[in-house]
């Protein structure tokens, strides 16, 4: 008989509600699928009840982690119906922001990632790496969380003391490259758990429309902060990591250098951000009209659709997050693997079901 | 007289009194070192005694009566067999009673794994079954060569534990006590070898459906198998004579924690392999320092 094994929805190795249910034959996994949608809250639903300036309160709460990006994309949205124009300062720190959480969320994954596979001391690391970005957007902010930054046409707060979040980013770079990635790609036991173990291969991965850091372990050279660049980074010099394998490993390593490329955004962001005004008006008039956006949040493309017919309230607002594209290449990579991988295999994606289920 | 040390060996030291205690101190230093490594406090020393009276304060929940007595029964039957393990360690060469030999010795010791295994699948839960069948295949893959190295031993010096019996050769000795060293981390369940007990694939593996006093029971087995093994590397590698017994004694404890602190070092600074490949690992390269003691212990080098 071959015993199906339920991970989820409340398991160790989940930081959220879902489920992956396997199918064994010994320690080997012959089918695997994924069950979500136990976190869903009608967030849609509410921001097509709620005015523009409610619904950016709202919408930053779709995820804990990218929060941010809700925001921005709401923010866009709004501004390309209304026509407003994003002063300069604004679009930088808006750049700086997203590229902090950036940070924030490779870490988060990184740490969780060790997590799975045992390695306790290294996921440690990560988190204590992670409590120093979130100190940054502290600074900045004032929040660790739901920073609470964008606004159409501009940004809440601006960055009053560069000097302390460069050094701060540079000390993360330092031990990122130092520390972390020389033992997260070298060390023989994380080597024999990720390499060559969950393969998504480049025409699965372009198969199933996956995107992210997922779709650029897998081969495929795409990211909308290059394909379509938005804010300030046609502005700014950067490199988009890409590995052939599409292995553990590979995601791993893509994310690492992602994370030195945000800390060298964050720095040429802040250091060569004009002077200027950094906010558009607090209660914006939206006309009638709609608009779809697109920017590269940590996990890969979020898209947003907003409909709007002219009174304060949207009439349709809709979400799409990475998880919703990545999700079901889980069972491709699964089947065939040991159960042992399975936690790690599933968290590669970077999965965030909860934003998923919005 | 001879009773009286028996009695002695097996209530105070290396037995019951001290096994106990060893234990707790053992299983503590190995989270406090865990915790320093990675820059946590860790806990204060009683921890682990706390944790094992909380959990003997606790009820139990209600299982059918077969199950329930299964479910005490072996956890308590692998308290027992390890700690007559902890009291037959040659720690000071017998001078008569009861001195067991080593054969026994390996038996008690074994005994707890097989107690986990049958736990796991009595405890009739998915992950507790899952959790025994990985410990069953560790235990054919470490068994290999722990047990060749004993062998190699016991050829060489006999199979009693009486201390000046033990004055084999000793490149066979060396080599045997590399072999059982590499072992250890698989027996206790450490890095990178933690893999029955993976929490983020199969919860607690055999132990998860147990609470209060059978979860308290295999929590002493465990300190207990600590102290068992590490104790049986460190009286393996005392010398046979010339010392007396207060410093054979006191060179025991101090190469016993020895060796936690280099098993807490070794499990801090790695991940968790998969089972396939620790089969391999103990089957090819572990297994060569046991096969070479065999080699030697049988060429009488």
């Amino acid at each position: 008989m071959s015993p199906v094994v339920p991970i989820g929805p409340f398991h160790p190795a989940l930081e959220e509600p879902y489920k992956v249910e396997v199918t064994c034959e010994g320690e080997r996994i012959t089918d695997a699928s994924v069950v979500v949608g136990f976190n869903f809250r009608g967030i849609e639903w509410l921001a097509e009840r709620k005015s523009y300036t409610q619904d950016i309160a709202l919408l930053e709460r779709v995820c804990g982690i990218c929060s941010n990006v809700h925001t921005l994309m709401f923010s866009r949205a709004v501004e390309k119906i209304a026509g407003l124009e994003v002063p300069d300062r604004a679009q930088y720190i808006r750049v700086v922001i997203a590229e902090a959480e950036r940070l924030h969320s490779h870490l988060l994954w990184a740490g969780v990632a060790c997590n799975l596979i045992g390695f306790e001391t290294l996921f440690m690391t990560c988190f204590s790496l992670r409590e120093q970005v979130m100190d940054i957007l502290e600074r900045i902010s004032g929040n660790r969380v739901n920073y609470a930054m964008n606004r159409p046409g501009g940004v809440n707060r601006d960055i009053s003391d560069p000097g302390a979040v460069l050094a701060a980013v540079r000390t993360i770079e330092k031990t990122t490259s130092g520390k972390l990635i020389p033992i997260m790609t070298g060390d023989p036991t994380v080597r024999a758990r990720c390499a060559g173990v969950g393969v998504l291969s480049r025409d699965d991965a372009l198969a199933h429309g996956a995107v992210g850091p997922l779709a650029r372990a897998s081969g495929l050279t795409q990211d909308i902060r290059r394909s379509a660049p938005y804010e300030a980074y046609d502005k700014l010099d950067f490199d988009v990591p890409v590995r052939d394998e599409g292995d553990v490993l590979a995601r791993i390593v893509v994310r690492a250098s992602e994370i030195l490329q945000s800390c060298r955004l964050i720095e040429q962001a802040v250091e060569t951000m004009p002077a200027g005004p950094i906010g558009g008006p607090l209660y914006p008039s939206v006309p009638a009209g709609e608009a779809s956006v697109r920017v590269e949040a940590p996990r890969g493309e979020v898209f947003y659709y907003l409909a709007s017919d002219g009174t304060d309230v949207p009439v349709r607002v809709r979400v799409r997050t990475p998880t919703f594209v990545n999700m079901p290449t889980v069972p491709l990579m699964a089947v065939g693997e040991s159960i042992s991988d399975l936690p790690l295999i599933q968290a590669s994606i970077d999965p965030c079901y909860s934003c998923n289920d919005r | 007289m001879t009773s009286v040390r028996a009695a002695v060996q097996l209530l105070v030291f290396p037995g019951l009194g001290y096994a106990v205690a060893a234990g707790f101190l053992m299983e503590w230093m190995q989270r406090k070192i865990n915790a320093r490594l990675q820059g946590r406090l860790g806990p204060p020393f009683y921890q682990p005694f706390f944790d094992v009276v909380k959990l003997l304060g606790k009820r139990p929940v209600e299982r059918p009566p077969l199950q329930g007595l299964m479910m005490t029964a072996l956890p308590a039957g692998a308290v027992v067999a390890t700690l007559g393990a902890v009291a037959l360690l040659p720690v000071v060469p017998s001078g008569g009673g009861f001195a067991g030999d080593l054969v026994l010795l390996v038996g008690l010791i074994e005994l707890g794994p097989l107690l986990l295994v049958l736990g796991g699948f009595a405890s009739r839960s998915l992950w507790g079954g899952l959790g025994a069948s990985r410990e069953a295949i560790m235990t054919a893959a470490y068994n290999l060569p722990f047990l060749t190295a004993l062998i190699a031993l016991a050829h060489s010096s006999g199979l009693s534990l009486n201390g000046a019996a033990l004055e084999g050769s000793w490149p066979v000795r060396v080599l045997a006590l590399l072999a059982i060293l590499i072992c250890l981390p698989a027996k206790l369940h450490l890095n990178p070898f933690s893999i029955a007990g993976a929490e983020q694939e199969i919860y607690a593996g055999a132990t998860t459906e147990y609470d209060g006093p059978r979860l308290a029971m295999w929590e002493l087995a465990h300190s207990l198998e600590w102290v068992a093994l590490v104790g049986l590397v460190a009286a393996l590698s005392l010398p046979v004579t010339g010392l007396g017994w207060p410093v054979r004694v006191l060179v025991f404890l101090g190469l016993s924690l020895l060796v936690v602190v280099l098993l807490s070092a070794t499990a801090a600074a790695t991940a968790r392999l998969k089972l396939a490949q620790t089969a391999r690992w103990f089957w090819l390269w572990a297994l060569v320092p046991a096969a070479s003691a065999l080699v030697l212990a049988y060429a009488g080098i």
